[in-house]
């Protein structure tokens, strides 16, 4: 019976030691080498200290050292924590405080961030897989897989300890740690292999990076499949036809990840010159995909089976739709029903249940369900919903997705019951990025809206009332938000106001804003 | 040429407050400097200032990795 994460990638050496786990780029990684090399690290993290219930860092970008990191810290009986690469210091340090990380593992090419990482005030004791001079402790990989292996056995993980946390945006302005257990994690593993049918002959391209929900698809149901699992490089992501490539080469049978990367593969126009006919599966999630661009994928390759998946990062995944055929272009492409082991009831704001067809808030019970917020009690209360029957409860999340059902039965996304937005992908409080302008010295009031380009492309537009004699320009707000939020969240547009436009009741009239931006 | 390219990607395009001066040889696809959106934009910068055709099928990463590459590229055309 396995229920940790440790004991799935054992029971993967066992089955199939000289299977590819991981590949990345030329890199390959056997079950076998991925369990000894884990034990490796996992060994010399105890001998630095860390012990069951720590929190971890994994700092780094797409590469294979993200497999070994996280089965290497899960073998301690540590959470990981994975961290953006391209997120700012100051964010990153927020972290390491946030989540009282002492020990970061990474990888040399971000040498330079350690040293500049070690200048902030952190918890921080040591970075393993880093090879600047620090003023703090630093190990190489190397000399991690030169450890010998201690006896980890007298580590004893149960499936109620934390797994790992992630990070996402709150609307406080700072970002909310979302903790799952390895039973919440694995749960996601199997029902995903249940659903989708996962085998040891699959290959699952990875393209999410390790800090997005997205890629625990590839980190966990894949070793749990015995499946190999292909990390899409950096580069690839940012070359579509290369990536197109990638799918060809690497005769990938599953394919995840947000809409926006299927979209800019299919602008190559060369898909259809490739050979994809390993491809059976295509899930795409985290946001809307336009119809026009579906309908032209799902011609091009008529053979995988489409899927529209939705969840949030607090439930993992927790509905699917089955897409059998090209969409029209008005239709509304349904998220689909929830799976195995999975209720969900849907509110209206007195917590009472809608009428069938009506629009509510979308509230799910499941055994993916995320333990919590770290170190946050009251956001976590605040998301949950206790259901009390006679000898027992069920807690559901409060997803804050709005949603009806359709004559089909079929749950249908209508929106957001707060201001949070998903742009390519990227799950975006608005008050965070207000948060984040009201706090230079030089505004005196500002408004965030998002704004639909003519190419239908989201856009985050801030509006800013500067204070007497300000010379601020918009560059300077965007560098200044540079250096507080992740990239994808700095407003790509800032405009200047003397005033804003106000409802009845003196509230900023964001809708009137968006009117004047777009005309 | 050179110059140009890396003028527009240090001033305009990158994500992240380069520490050092950008340099030809620089990563561009492995590292924070550019994403997938920046580097389209490079990518039409280039078209419109070179007036050259840059077709979906060159736009791999053997072609765009560092601006020397981008130039190698551009220079072959």
């Amino acid at each position: 019976m396995i229920s940790t994460f440790p004991q799935s990638l054992k029971a993967a050496a066992l089955k199939h030691p000289k299977h590819t786990a991981f590949r990345c780029g030329s890199t390959d990684i056997s079950y076998n080498q991925l369990d000894e090399k884990t034990d490796q690290l996992a060994s010399h993290l105890c001998s630095i200290g860390v012990k069951k219930g720590d929190k971890v860092g994994v700092y780094m970008n797409r590469c294979i050292e993200t497999s070994i990191a996280i089965y290497g810290i899960m073998k301690t009986g540590a959470a990981y924590v994975p961290i953006d690469a391209t997120l700012p210091l100051t964010r990153v340090a927020y972290l390491l405080n946030d989540c009282e990380i002492e020990h970061l593992v990474s990888i040399p090419l971000l040498n330079r961030k350690h040293s500049a990482l070690a200048a902030y005030q952190t918890p921080l004791k040591s970075i393993l897989g880093s090879s600047a001079e620090l003023n703090i402790d630093s190990t190489t990989w190397d000399d991690i897989f030169n450890t010998s292996i201690h006896n980890l056995d007298e580590v004893n993980i149960e499936a109620d300890d934390l797994a790992y946390i992630m990070y996402t945006s709150g609307s406080t302005g700072f970002p909310k740690g979302i903790m799952h257990t390895h039973y919440s994690g694995l749960n996601y593993a199997k029902l995903s292999i249940n659903h989708f049918n996962l085998t040891n002959d699959d290959i699952l391209a990875n393209h999410a990076p390790l800090h997005f929900d997205i890629s625990t698809l590839g980190y966990f149901a894949g070793p749990l499949a015995c499946a190999t699992t292909v990390i899409v490089t950096d580069a690839h992501t940012k070359m579509p036809t290369s990536l197109a490539n990638l799918i060809a080469t690497e005769k990938i049978t599953l394919w995840y990840s947000v809409p926006l990367a299927l979209v800019q593969m299919l602008q190559t126009g060369i898909l259809e010159q490739l050979d994809l006919s390993a491809l059976r599966l295509v899930l795409f999630g985290g946001e809307v995909f336009t119809n026009k661009y579906l309908s032209e994928l799902m011609h091009l390759l008529p053979k995988p089976s489409f899927y529209n998946i939705y969840g949030p990062a607090e439930v993992n995944q927790c509905t699917s739709y089955h897409v059998k055929n090209p969409p029209e272009d008005k239709t509304i492409l349904p998220i689909g029903k929830v799976w195995e082991d999975t209720d969900y009831l849907i509110f209206d704001k007195n917590d009472q249940n809608v009428a069938d067809g009506e629009i509510g808030e979308l509230l799910i019970h499941s055994t993916t369900r995320m333990k919590g917020y770290w170190n946050n009690l009251e956001l976590t209360k605040k998301s949950s919903y206790n259901q009390t029957f006679e000898n027992s409860f069920r807690i559901y999340h409060r997803t804050g997705d709005l949603v009806r059902i359709d004559d089909a039965g079929e749950l249908l996304f209508m929106g957001r019951n707060d201001r949070q937005v998903k742009i390519r992908g990227y799950r975006i409080e608005i008050d965070e990025i207000e948060a984040c302008i009201a706090q230079n010295n030089e505004v005196s009031e500002v408004a965030v809206v998002i704004v639909e380009t003519i190419e239908k492309e989201k856009e985050i537009c801030a509006i800013i009332i500067k204070k007497e004699n300000s010379t601020l320009s918009d560059k300077d707000i965007k560098t200044f938000c540079k250096a507080q939020i992740p990239v994808y969240a700095v407003p790509q547009r800032i405009e200047f106001m003397d005033s804003f436009p106000r409802t009845g009741s003196e509230k900023i009239d964001r809708n009137r804003i968006i009117e004047m931006l777009t005309k | 040429m050179t110059e140009i390219i890396l003028e527009y990607i240090s001033k305009i395009l990158s994500n992240e407050q380069l520490e050092d001066e950008l340099q030809a040889e620089d990563d561009l696809l492995g590292g924070g400097i550019l994403d997938s959106l920046g580097m389209m934009k490079l990518i039409l910068f280039i078209e419109e200032k070179f007036n050259v055709k840059v077709p979906p099928e060159d736009m791999t990463i053997e072609n765009f990795m560092t601006v020397d590459h981008i130039t190698t590229y551009l220079n072959k055309k």
